[in-house]
């Protein structure tokens, strides 16, 4: 009794101790972002003289970066731009990628072991490598660059082979073939096994890889730099180039710009937050 | 899905994604590669077969192997240490103290600044505001900027580094602790393992394949870090921390040696495809059967 | 028990940080008032009534883009081709180079996906790389005869047009000197290189610890500064080029080249009373400026872009701000000690290579346009803010630093002569530099990385 009394208070004071460590790493880790939140809201000169002054003092605080980020980045037509590319290529990638790793998973043959380490070992190409060539190819022979639809393809072609991964290993170890073989009795087609049995219960996995890769898509800018170059087409990351000069920075609406970018991912994660860390259900990555 | 449509179901469900794959990684990856047996310079219209005149190029540059030295002993720190606070950080976070959910929030945040903002960002902490908390606490390690000297520099990259990757090793960490399943950890608890033995015996190998994916993540992340270098310290002090990735791009555009950068960039990928390799049949060797 | 030392630890931390952020948010714990009018956009007007220019009305319709390497240019040249277009019927799509990419990966980039800019504003190495593959020639244009002495040649031809002049050397704050001596100072007596440590030794002895500001910048000190050794050696281009092929070849020698040496004193000098003395690469470029406009500094090394910068630190466009030439040595017959560099720093290539005729066409007449329309000449001055290298463009910059180099190329106080050097040359001997002004190195070595870049190059 007594025994189980101070292993009681043990354990407490491990969770004490556990969360005060805790939130030490958590201070550190959202730094940053507080520094981004706080500075948003000052001008330039604030910003480099006193960068922590509003925490206790909120004289200077202005909305004034916001709106002007939100003016000069066009910001509702570079957003539809940006949930259009996002939107599509993560659905394209994660409806592809996940029936590509259940045909790789389930036919052990030549091809998918062959594509497999392939795509295992393109997961390691620097992008700088393959940078000139993409666009001799689709530009200069292809001349298709300039159009969302190639950024989606591209989207999609080049965060296939992490997905498939991902992918890959759930199916292995968290779908169970007895399900398939009884589905297959009760005369189900392939497809329709992969679809009404499979994919639920790839759920978990698909609402992880939903935010990797859309927070991937919505951020990137090296990529549709690359693609884009019509101003109408720019997506949020792209439309934040005239706060950067070529001797200094607009700091102050470059945050605010970035919070604008970010909100809409953070409410994607809010939202998804119960199905991806809830839902992962036995070794997600096995 | 053992029948005799294999043709059909080849059709469709690899083929689209493998299309996607192709047409965007290997085939441009492919033309990359021939592109280094060639002079052509990047713009010019003609392109001459060269053979291997490039690598021998390669093996000229000395600030390559130099930078290439300098990545491996990144690599080193930044992959011990991501994956030592991940792994405790999601250990911690899986225990079911209140608020892990918020916590888990937080811990994300690294994921949603990205690129060159996330250099600015740490640039100003490293060079204002910790040198202004030096100036008024007169804490000597932070009275010059850290980015103005070799080393700390040094550190400074592997700080910023550890504290982007480990959000993302925290997610898949935490994932592969909610998949251990209680009985396990209950078992684990009568049998009166200690919290130690618990780890070692009980809790490492069933989280090997978790571990295997993490290091494999952050290895090629690590070989490949390219955004936070050049925004950070852009190769400041004086050149001494530019990693391979940034030496690789700044020869191909900024000394125009187009044909020498990309062959470089190809011997890059060799190395890190042959490390991960390794590593992934280590580590795949000690994964438990679940 | 051992846990509890940890507790202890823990929170002993956790009140640390806390006092941290206390004490720093306290000490720094000012804002500006959030009403400043300095941050009201003003939009200088340009006069639309008088256009004597001639379009060619065949060209209604053409498309034409336009690559901008210069950032800070960027909203103005949007302006300038909507009011081109109203004018013309030709439309001018501005493309911005984005952070992290450099000029020419862009253009790299743009040629291999087959949609090069009719038009783009590069740096002139670029321009030497790329101009006989890609650009048409320009030598018949008419505003040729306007930018004398301005143009590149490359094997006899001109590929580009000069968009502007920028010049650099050591600005002065005239207010923080006037105020720190007890009387007014006038920058022309200041002529050699001891006058001017005796000046900063005045301005050490009235209070301003530190005088001087100096970039940490690789392109500050390994363009802007070490070039110098070149552009000084007669104060023309051809004399750059011949003391650089001299400097190959091993004809001259750097350790006993003068200018090489002199170059160092006067670098020195400018360490000696450097503001982030303490830790020099450790300088923050924004604080630079805003040191100079508050007054903690009087001189910062740098050029007339930096303008947007000190206005944006509080300095008015009536300020007297102006340039020092980087003296060289105590010979008041030295041209390097009466004048300060300047010289056409962008230049704009016409791409032969992709763009169709009438393209071609319309990106001459927009070139034109610029040189000869009064509407042109007045938003290249006004609207862009630039120094007009044509001579028969009667506007005049506004802010001080232009103005004074304005006036110094029109007074024949100015020295034009650019070094065309290797792309990577900033990038390589900026480092050296760089390990130079932390005193981790010392002139044999900075010299001998000279000789050792040069002899690399082919």
């Amino acid at each position: 009794m007594k025994k189980t009394q101070i292993g009681g208070t043990k354990r407490k004071v491990t969770n004490i101790l556990a969360m005060l460590g805790l939130i030490i790493i958590f201070i550190a880790y959202m730094f940053p972002f507080i520094m981004v939140v706080i500075n948003s809201l000052k001008q330039k000169r604030d910003i480099i003289k006193s960068p922590f002054s509003w925490l206790f003092t909120i004289k200077g605080l202005s909305f004034d970066n916001f709106v002007k980020a939100f003016t000069q980045m066009d910001f509702l037509n570079a957003f539809k731009n940006s949930l259009l590319v996002t939107v599509s290529a993560t659905v394209l990638v994660t409806l592809l990628a996940a029936m590509l790793a259940y045909y790789i998973v389930r036919h052990n043959n030549g091809i998918s072991k062959l594509t497999f380490a392939l795509m295992v070992a393109s997961m390691i190409i620097p992008f700088q490598a393959i940078m000139i060539p993409l666009v001799s190819i689709y530009g200069g022979t292809l001349n298709i660059l300039n159009h969302r639809l190639t950024l989606i393809f591209m989207h999609t072609g080049f965060s296939m082979a992490m997905s498939v991964f991902m992918f890959h290993g759930f199916i292995k170890g968290n779908v169970p073939m007895a399900l398939e073989e009884a589905a297959y009795i009760d005369g189900c087609t392939h497809s329709q096994t992969f679809f009404k049995i499979v994919l639920p219960l790839l759920k978990p996995i698909i609402s992880t890889m939903v935010i990797l890769n859309s927070l991937a898509f919505w951020n990137d800018f090296l990529l549709p730099s690359l693609v884009l170059t019509d101003k109408k087409l720019l997506t949020l990351p792209l439309s934040t180039y005239s706060f950067y000069g070529t001797y200094s920075a607009d700091y102050g609406t470059i945050m605010a710009g970035l919070l604008l970018c970010v909100i809409p991912i953070l409410v994607l994660y809010v939202a998804l937050q119960k199905q991806i860390i809830g839902g992962v259900v036995a070794g997600a990555v096995k | 899905m053992r029948s005799k449509n294999n043709g059909k179901d080849f059709c469709m469900f690899a083929l689209p994604g493998m299309f996607c794959f192709f047409a965007v990684v290997i085939i441009p990856f492919l033309y990359g590669v021939y592109l280094t047996l060639t002079d052509w310079n990047g713009v010019a219209k003609v392109k001459n077969f060269v053979g291997l005149r490039n690598f021998s190029g390669v093996v000229k540059d000395g600030q390559f192997w130099t930078s290439l030295l300098l990545t491996f002993k990144y690599v080193i720190f930044v992959v011990i240490i991501v994956n030592v606070l991940a792994f405790a950080i999601a250990y911690l976070l899986t225990r079911g103290i209140k608020g892990q959910n918020f916590f888990r929030a937080g811990f994300f945040t690294p994921n949603l600044i990205g690129g060159i903002v996330l250099g600015y960002i740490w640039q100003f902490v490293f060079s204002r505001v910790f040198v202004s908390i030096g100036e008024s606490t007169g804490w000597g390690i932070f009275e010059v900027s850290w980015l103005s000297d070799p080393t700390n520099a040094f550190i400074a990259l592997v700080v910023v580094s550890v504290w982007q990757l480990s959000g993302y090793m925290i997610l898949i960490y935490v994932a592969g602790f909610m998949g251990l399943s209680e009985d396990v950890m209950e078992a684990a608890s009568i049998d009166g393992a200690s919290g130690i033995v618990k780890l070692k015996s009980i809790i490492m190998p069933l989280m090997m394949s978790s571990i295997t994916i993490c290091l494999f993540l952050t290895l090629s992340r690590a070989f490949m870090v390219y955004d936070v270098n050049l925004s950070l310290t852009a190769g400041a002090p004086y050149g001494t921390t530019e990693m391979a990735a940034m030496h690789v791009y700044e020869k191909a555009f900024t000394s125009r040696q187009f044909g020498v950068g990309q062959a470089e960039a190809l011997i890059l990928f060799v190395i890190v495809a042959c490390i991960s390799g390794i590593q992934v049949y280590l580590t795949k060797k000690q994964e438990v059967e679940a | 028990m051992g846990k509890k030392v940890l507790a202890k630890l823990v929170s002993a931390v956790l009140v640390t940080v806390l006092m941290m952020t206390a004490l720093t948010g306290c000490r720094f714990g000012f804002a500006s008032d959030p009403d400043d009018p300095n941050e009201e956009s003003k939009e200088v007007p340009i006069d639309t009534s008088v256009d004597t220019f001639e379009y060619d009305g065949a060209l209604k319709g053409t498309n034409i883009t336009l690559l901008n390497t210069k950032a800070e240019i960027q909203v103005a040249l949007e302006k300038m081709g909507a009011e081109y277009e109203k004018k013309s019927g030709v439309h001018v799509e501005v493309m911005p180079v984005t952070d992290g990419d450099s000029p020419y990966t862009k253009m790299v980039s743009l040629y291999n996906s087959g949609n090069p800019p009719t038009l783009a504003i590069l740096d002139t190495t670029d321009v030497i790389a790329l101009a006989e593959e890609k650009a048409v020639d320009l030598s018949a244009e008419k505003w040729v005869s306007e930018a004398e002495g301005y143009t590149t040649d490359i094997n006899g031809k001109i590929y580009s047009f000069p968009l502007c002049i920028e010049g650099r050397g050591i600005i002065y704050n005239k207010a923080v000197i006037d105020k720190a001596l007890g009387t007014e100072f006038d920058p022309a007596s200041v002529t050699t290189q001891d006058e001017f440590v005796a000046l900063l030794d005045k301005l050490v002895e009235k209070g301003i610890e530190r005088p001087v500001s100096m970039a940490k910048e690789d392109w500050s000190l390994g363009a802007h500064q070490l070039q110098y050794i070149y552009e000084t050696y007669d104060g023309t281009s051809d004399g750059a080029q011949k003391v650089i092929g001299d400097i190959k070849s091993g004809k001259m020698d750097l350790a006993t080249y003068s200018r090489m040496s002199e170059f160092l004193d006067t670098f020195d000098i400018l360490k000696k009373y450097n503001v982030a003395q303490k830790d020099p690469l450790g300088a923050d470029y924004d604080e630079m400026a805003i040191d100079l406009a508050d007054g903690k500094t009087a001189f910062w090394f740098n050029g007339n872009w930096a303008w947007p910068n000190i206005s944006e630190a509080g300095a008015k466009e009536d300020d007297e701000y102006g340039f020092l030439p980087y003296f060289l040595n105590n010979d008041k017959s030295d041209f390097a000690n009466q004048m300060i560099q300047a010289s056409p720093s962008k230049q704009v290539m016409l791409d032969g290579q992709v763009a169709t005729e009438k393209e071609q066409a319309a990106g001459k007449e927009f070139l034109n346009w610029i040189v000869f329309s009064e509407i042109g000449q007045q938003m290249l001055v006004k609207t862009c803010n630039v120094i007009p290298p044509f001579k028969n463009n009667p506007f005049e910059p506004a802010d001080p630093l232009s103005r004074d180099i304005y006036t110094k190329v029109h007074e024949q106080k100015a020295f034009n002569s650019s070094a065309i050097v290797p792309n990577d040359h900033w990038a390589v001997l900026g480092a050296a530099m760089q390990k130079y002004l932390a005193g981790r190195s010392g002139r044999d070595e900075m010299i001998s990385s000279v000789q050792g870049y040069w002899d690399e190059q082919e």
